[in-house]
């Protein structure tokens, strides 16, 4: 059966160690899904946010090139419209004349070579130029070659119904549909230096500015989508329908303003962006839109992943080896303790099994003395009958009045005994109940000290006697006499003659010490630790006593939650000392 | 007879100028436009242009007799000067065919041109001890109006007539054109690039003919 236990416990701390180890684990890997579901939503985040300043950061210059070059053209208008020429060409209605007399001052406009895109914003190299008339009509050059060729259509696009107030961007498809050319055309109007009036306007033709030149950014792609058509060179054919058909539908929703979103194009996925180019423009709206492959951000984005999944795999094998560990460890004391609490289930087991039996034993011995007394007590008072009916016949010897007296008396010690050890089984068996009432000590003592002395084998002794009025003991009175009675008797049983007693009892703390001390010869040193013990009686043959009184006296002091204990004896002395609690009456208080 | 009339009226027209009893006389007064600048101050004038109309300021106007003249063999020449960075006088009317020089009495460069559908021409850069005085002669009819490449705010107006009967209004409107042919003509008064009113008149030799022009 003990096998059996044990081994059932094993199991059990085996399988407290296996979920310990599996909860850690648990917590470790929520921990690193937890981990790895952050960082990716951090790193897609970041993604979209850098892809998107980039995006920004771009237009931006673009826009600050685009600035410079407005604040370019109206410094020139400016100047130009200062000419006298230009004004005399525009005034006098010499149109004609309106182009030769710009020429010279327009000619670096024209001139040159066309610069690389990336210094196409300073240096103001324009396509074509073109003068509007009063009435916002272009004003047809006389050479086209000196002014920057351009198709009829084009042509027609870059007229006003009125001339503007400001300057205007517009983006304008060229004839050619086989070239696939956008322009960037700025409107500059023109004002009178007499009037402050818009007389005419300068219209500049460029290749528009491409995003990208400042950025590192290689996989980003730029467009402009202007008149419902896509400009985007850098797309196949395919792709750009594709992003035609997106643009079409997210611009119809998304009104003016710059928005983003994501294509799929050439089954990859990427960012798309785009934000007016010409906001508040007489021009037709026309928008920049960046495409950003998000290849490159996935492929970074997988290998943080992996990285992220490595670590976390690496840390549940650190963790599993180390909760495995740990495992082991919390669980040692509770091995231990289901060990050690084994040893104790047995060890308790064999206590209580000794308990059950010494109780037994004690209840055994207890009613049998309990009975035994009963019995002997039956007898015992038939014959003290007897014997006291013999004594009260007149017909017998005095020898024989005598004799019945002895036995007469025999039969009350009898009676002692047998009432001592009732009380003792009664003790032992945890019957007794002591009241807790007050008992004034001092008249117990005088009323012990007369029966005493009416003793008639009474020697001559002096009793000395030294007791407070008021002192008054917390037990119950009968017994609280017993021990009184047992100690008196003592000290005047096995005293010498001329002898004396003396009897102190004082205060001291919450207690009563009331000590008896009398002459005679002392108790030997060997036998003084036997006292108390039952039947062992201390004095010689010549005194009689049972060896029950001591016992029965310390046992009911100890009950009172006193004690009783042998002072000392030696020198033809012999002193005891009782101690009661001490019973605090309100008149004890009052005193 | 055809012959002998058309040698006396070449004898006798040339005179005609000179000789004061066979001529009309028209006089009126031209009702000018207000003045912008108030009353006038200094005797300064000069072109302004008024949305796209240019005129003088203070106002003056050409009042000129229209119809078909012969034209003399030589014109005296005119001119229409330089000086304080404007040209004097703004307004000058001439008679087509009429040679005006442009002297530079500045210290500086001009530089005057014409854009105008009457006479386009360009004298180019050219100091004040430029000689020959640059000169052009316009020979048709119309509104000039000069400007200085360099000067951008000068400014003069040059109106060639086909009549040699033509005269400047006083500042407050009043002319008198002397010399005049009898007969029935149309006179004219040019008050700005877009506004020219014009009245028929009778001439008769040796009278004043009243003309207003509201």
């Amino acid at each position: 059966m003990t096998a059996a236990t044990t081994k059932a416990n094993r199991r059990a701390v085996r399988g407290f160690r296996t979920k310990l180890s599996a909860a850690m684990m648990l917590v470790v890997s929520a921990m690193t899904a937890l981990g790895l579901y952050l960082a990716q939503r951090n790193v897609t985040a970041n993604a979209n946010r850098a892809l998107e300043r980039d995006f920004q950061t771009e237009l931006s210059s673009l826009d600050k090139l685009q600035e410079l070059r407005h604040a370019a053209l109206a410094e020139r208008c400016r100047a130009l419209a200062a000419k006298p020429r230009i004004h005399a060409a525009l005034e006098d209605n010499a149109l004609d004349l309106l182009y030769p007399s710009a020429k010279d001052e327009l000619r670096d406009l024209m001139e040159g070579q066309e610069p690389p895109s990336d210094q196409a914003a300073s240096t103001l190299h324009a396509k074509f130029y073109r003068f509007l008339d009063g009435d916002g009509s272009v004003l047809p050059p006389p050479n086209a070659k000196e002014v920057g060729p351009l198709g009829a259509t084009a042509e027609a696009q870059l007229a006003f119904k009125n001339l503007p107030q400001k300057q205007q961007v517009g983006y304008i498809w060229a004839d050619d549909p086989a070239l696939d050319t956008v322009n960037e055309v700025t409107a500059v109007p023109i004002f009178s230096t007499e009037t402050g009036d818009v007389i005419s306007a300068l219209i500049v033709g460029f290749k528009p500015l491409e995003p990208g030149s400042k950025t590192t950014n290689a996989g980003m792609k730029s467009g402009i989508w202007v008149d419902g058509r896509l400009h985007f060179p850098s797309l196949s054919e395919s792709a750009k329908t594709v992003l035609a058909g997106k643009l079409a539908n997210l611009l119809a929703n998304a009104g003016r303003g710059q928005n983003s979103s994501t294509i799929r194009v050439n089954s990859a996925v990427h960012l798309l962006f785009f934000k007016r180019l010409n906001p508040d423009s007489l021009f037709p709206p026309a928008y920049q839109i960046c495409v950003y492959p998000l290849a490159s951000w996935s492929t970074q984005l997988r290998r943080l992943r992996l990285r992220i999944g490595g670590a976390g795999a690496l840390l549940l094998l650190g963790a599993f080896v180390a909760s495995h560990f740990a495992a082991v460890r919390l669980s040692r004391p509770v091995e231990q303790l289901e060990i050690e609490s084994e040893h104790d289930r047995a060890e308790r087991a064999r206590a209580e099994a000794a308990l059950a039996s010494t109780a037994d034993e004690l209840e055994r011995s207890t009613r049998y003395s309990a009975d035994a007394s009963h019995q002997l007590k039956s007898p015992l008072t038939v014959l003290r009958a007897g014997l006291e009916t013999l004594l009260a016949r007149e017909d017998f010897k005095p020898e024989v009045y005598e004799e019945l007296s002895g036995l007469l008396h025999q039969t009350h010690r009898l009676t002692g005994v047998i009432d001592d050890l009732l009380l003792l089984s009664r003790m032992d068996a945890g019957h007794l109940q002591i009241a807790s009432e007050p008992v004034m000590l001092n008249p117990l003592l005088e009323e012990w000290l007369d029966d005493l002395e009416a003793l008639p084998d009474a020697p001559e002794v002096t009793v000395e006697k030294d007791i407070a009025s008021d002192l008054c003991v917390a037990g119950e009175k009968q017994y609280t006499s017993l021990i009184v009675q047992n100690l008196l008797e003592n000290a005047r049983k096995y005293n010498r003659p001329g002898g004396r007693i003396r009897i102190l009892a004082r205060k001291e703390n919450k207690q009563i010490v009331l000590t008896i001390g009398n002459t005679g010869r002392p108790i030997e040193r060997a036998a003084q630790r036997h006292i108390f013990e039952r039947f062992r009686s201390v004095g010689d043959g010549a005194v009689s006593g049972h060896g029950l009184g001591l016992n029965l006296a310390r046992d009911l002091a100890r009950l009172h939650g006193g004690d009783l204990r042998l002072v000392r004896s030696e020198n033809d002395w012999t002193e005891f000392e009782v101690r009661f609690r001490l019973m605090e009456s309100k008149a004890n208080r009052a005193a | 007879m055809r012959l002998r009339r058309l040698v006396w009226w070449g004898v006798i027209l040339p005179l005609v100028p000179f000789s004061a009893f066979a001529e009309a006389i028209a006089e009126g007064i031209v009702q000018l436009p207000k003045s912008r600048s108030g009353p006038v101050i200094s005797k300064r004038y000069e072109i302004v242009m008024n949305g796209a109309t240019l005129s003088t300021q203070p106002p003056l106007a050409v009042v000129y007799l229209e119809g078909s003249f012969s034209k003399p063999a030589s014109l005296p020449k005119k001119q229409v000067a330089q000086k304080d960075l404007a040209f004097l006088p703004p307004l000058l009317p001439v008679q087509v065919g009429t040679r005006v020089e442009f002297p530079n009495f500045d210290d500086t460069y001009h530089s005057i041109f014409s854009y105008s559908p009457a006479k386009r021409f360009d004298l180019g850069r050219y100091r004040p001890e430029e000689r020959p005085i640059p000169s052009e002669v316009f020979d048709v009819s119309g509104l000039v109006t000069l400007r200085c490449d360099i000067h951008e705010h000068m400014r003069g107006l040059i109106l060639v007539l086909n009549t040699p009967h033509f005269v400047i209004t006083s500042p407050d409107g009043r002319f008198r054109l002397t010399g005049l042919p009898s007969g029935h003509y149309t006179l004219k008064a040019w008050i700005d690039s877009k506004t020219t009113r014009e009245k028929p008149v009778d001439l008769k030799s040796g009278e004043t003919v009243h003309v207003d022009f509201p």
